[in-house]
């Protein structure tokens, strides 16, 4: 792989362009907290009494918090990335200057994680309006350095699907067949231990449950089980899929 | 003087597709160098592996003494490229696809402000600096991309059909800025369908057909060594060609029909001119000969799809 400083020269187009689109996609990540805090987290935890000792609210924001990065880092990777190579050529004037094709990639990935981070941040902040705060302020930082992580993570996996993307439309088999369904069978709104065993060990090979896992402990600063494993899973899953993508990726943009 | 960029025996194929099929030429520093041919016959994949774009299947290609490839930054500094499609980024303003253009070589932030206004007087866009891509038009577009890729002050510079789709006026402009470049040193590699872009620029070209390089030379000499000075054009029914043709076997000009016309390639075409009009025709007509006789003699009259 041919990655240098240059990355950041990438990344810094993405800013430049960014400054188009902040109003609307800062409203959209506040929104989309809002509906979900307040639907699940008000709405029908006044339904389900406490969780843990704690009401829903506590239990939801956790896992909200990390789909919300890997939704926003997904997104930014399959349309955002698609855009720029089919309908903007972004690309193709990027790899006639000495920034590489593999630094273009890997800056879209680390710009999709960035995305991440600020729709992360903003439903951090909307929790924090509503009374539900990390355990501690080193926590809260954790978090956020964890968000940066798992934006890497699903962005690079959307890129692999656009390396193979033939047109808009097959992204939907990646959104709707492994995004949505990831959403609800990996604990973010509801404890996986009422789950068929089945279910419990598809549920283990999802990475959003163990990003899910680890958010929860960090935030309440409640240890669980397993968590260094999940962490290492997680680890070798992004290098392995980060290494991936850009190599797919290069295989679409060099001919 | 050694040449800038050697090819040898150069080859590029997508998969079964032989799109640059075995080719040898050497561009000179300080000249512009010219590819002619129509479509798809191997000049974008040419260049794009001269500058570095896409990989080189077999065959050797080097450029200012270095292999030429994907990773060779080094080559990619010392290389402008206009493209052939406009791939200006549409989510900046005109100023800011220059500064970060200027970001991708590594060029200082006070050195690149200095450079960019340079730049767009040169092109003529200093009024639209803070515009919108999409508020250019064509030929503003054209300009600006000559601007970017001149961003890193390069030695050699490629330019993919740089005027397609443009007025007459925006065309001029564009070659003269070309001339300019080169007068300044630069040694340019042009790709055109265009006879007359190709006439105005080039020192040397070679013409390009499925793959291969069918002829190599200096525009006005090929000229005349393919075709001679003049064509006579005669507009008749094919029927008629025979008893013409015996009409005028005395006069030393090659022929060839094409369509609805009969073609004479003469040295001189006045004593022919003279017997047609004694012969009194209903359409004829002599004009010097030019680059596009040659392009078409070599690489035929017919359409190429």
């Amino acid at each position: 792989m041919r990655l240098s400083y240059r990355i950041a020269y990438v990344f810094l187009r993405n800013l430049y362009s960014y400054k188009r689109f902040i109003v609307p996609t800062f409203l959209v990540s506040l929104v989309e907290p809002l509906f979900y805090l307040i639907t699940f987290g008000v709405g029908m935890g006044a339904y389900m009494g406490a969780f843990g000792g704690k009401p829903y609210l506590h239990f939801l924001v956790p896992g909200v918090l990390v789909s919300a990065v890997m939704m926003s880092a997904s997104f930014e990777c399959l349309y955002g990335t698609f855009i720029k190579i089919v309908h903007e050529k972004v690309y193709d004037s990027l790899v006639a200057t000495p920034v590489s094709a593999d630094e273009a990639v890997a800056g879209d990935i680390v710009w999709a994680s960035f995305r991440g981070l600020v729709s992360g941040s903003l439903m951090m902040a909307v929790a924090l309006a509503m009374g539900v705060a990390p355990a501690s302020p080193f926590r809260l930082l954790l978090l956020l350095a964890f968000m940066v992580f798992m934006g890497i993570l699903f962005g690079s996996m959307a890129m692999i699907v656009t390396s193979v993307a033939p047109s808009f439309d097959f992204f939907s088999y990646y959104t709707e067949l492994v995004i949505t369904p990831m959403l609800f069978f990996s604990g973010v709104f509801f404890p996986l231990e009422r789950f068929p065993g089945w279910m419990k060990t598809l549920a283990e090979f999802l990475p959003l449950t163990h990003a899910v896992r680890i958010s929860r402990a960090v935030f309440t600063g409640e240890p669980a089980a397993g968590l260094g494993w999940s962490l290492a899973g997680l680890a070798v899953l992004a290098a392995v899929v980060f290494t991936v993508s850009i190599r797919m990726m290069r295989k679409r943009l060099i001919k | 003087m050694a040449p800038l960029v050697t090819a040898s025996g150069l080859t590029k194929k997508y998969g079964d597709l032989v799109a640059v099929a075995g080719i040898d030429f050497e561009i000179r520093e300080g000249e512009c160098f010219g590819f002619l041919g129509p479509n798809g016959a191997g000049k974008t994949t040419t260049v794009r592996m001269i500058h570095c774009v896409s990989p080189v299947t077999s065959g050797t290609l080097t450029v200012g003494g270095l292999p030429a490839g994907i990773g060779n930054r080094a080559l990619k500094k010392m290389t402008g490229v206009i493209p052939q499609e406009i791939n200006l980024d549409n989510d900046l303003t005109v100023q800011e696809n220059l500064v970060i253009f200027a970001r991708f070589f590594d060029i200082g932030r006070k050195e690149a402000r200095a450079r960019i206004e340079e730049l767009l007087r040169f092109v003529e866009l200093e009024a639209k600096a803070a515009s919108k891509i999409s508020e250019l038009s064509t030929g503003m577009k054209r300009r600006l991309l000559i601007a970017r890729a001149l961003i890193n002050r390069p030695r050699l510079i490629v330019a993919d059909e740089p005027t397609t789709g443009l007025d007459p006026q925006a065309r001029h402009l564009i070659w003269q800025r070309l001339r300019q470049l080169k007068t300044q040193g630069a040694t340019l590699i042009l790709t055109t369908q265009y006879m007359e872009e190709a006439q105005q620029l080039c020192d040397r070209i070679v013409v390009m057909y499925q793959g291969k390089i069918l002829k190599e030379g200096v525009p006005g000499r090929l000229v005349e060594e393919e075709i001679g000075r003049e064509v006579v054009e005669v507009r008749i029914p094919q029927e008629d060609d025979e008893k013409l043709l015996g009409q005028l076997s005395s006069f030393a000009c090659a022929h060839e029909r094409v369509g609805d016309t009969l073609y004479f390639y003469c040295r001189d075409g006045h004593p022919l001119m003279r017997k047609l009009v004694e012969l009194d025709l209903p359409n004829y007509l002599n004009r010097p000969a030019t680059l596009e006789d040659v392009f078409l003699k070599l690489t035929g009259r017919s359409l190429h799809e």
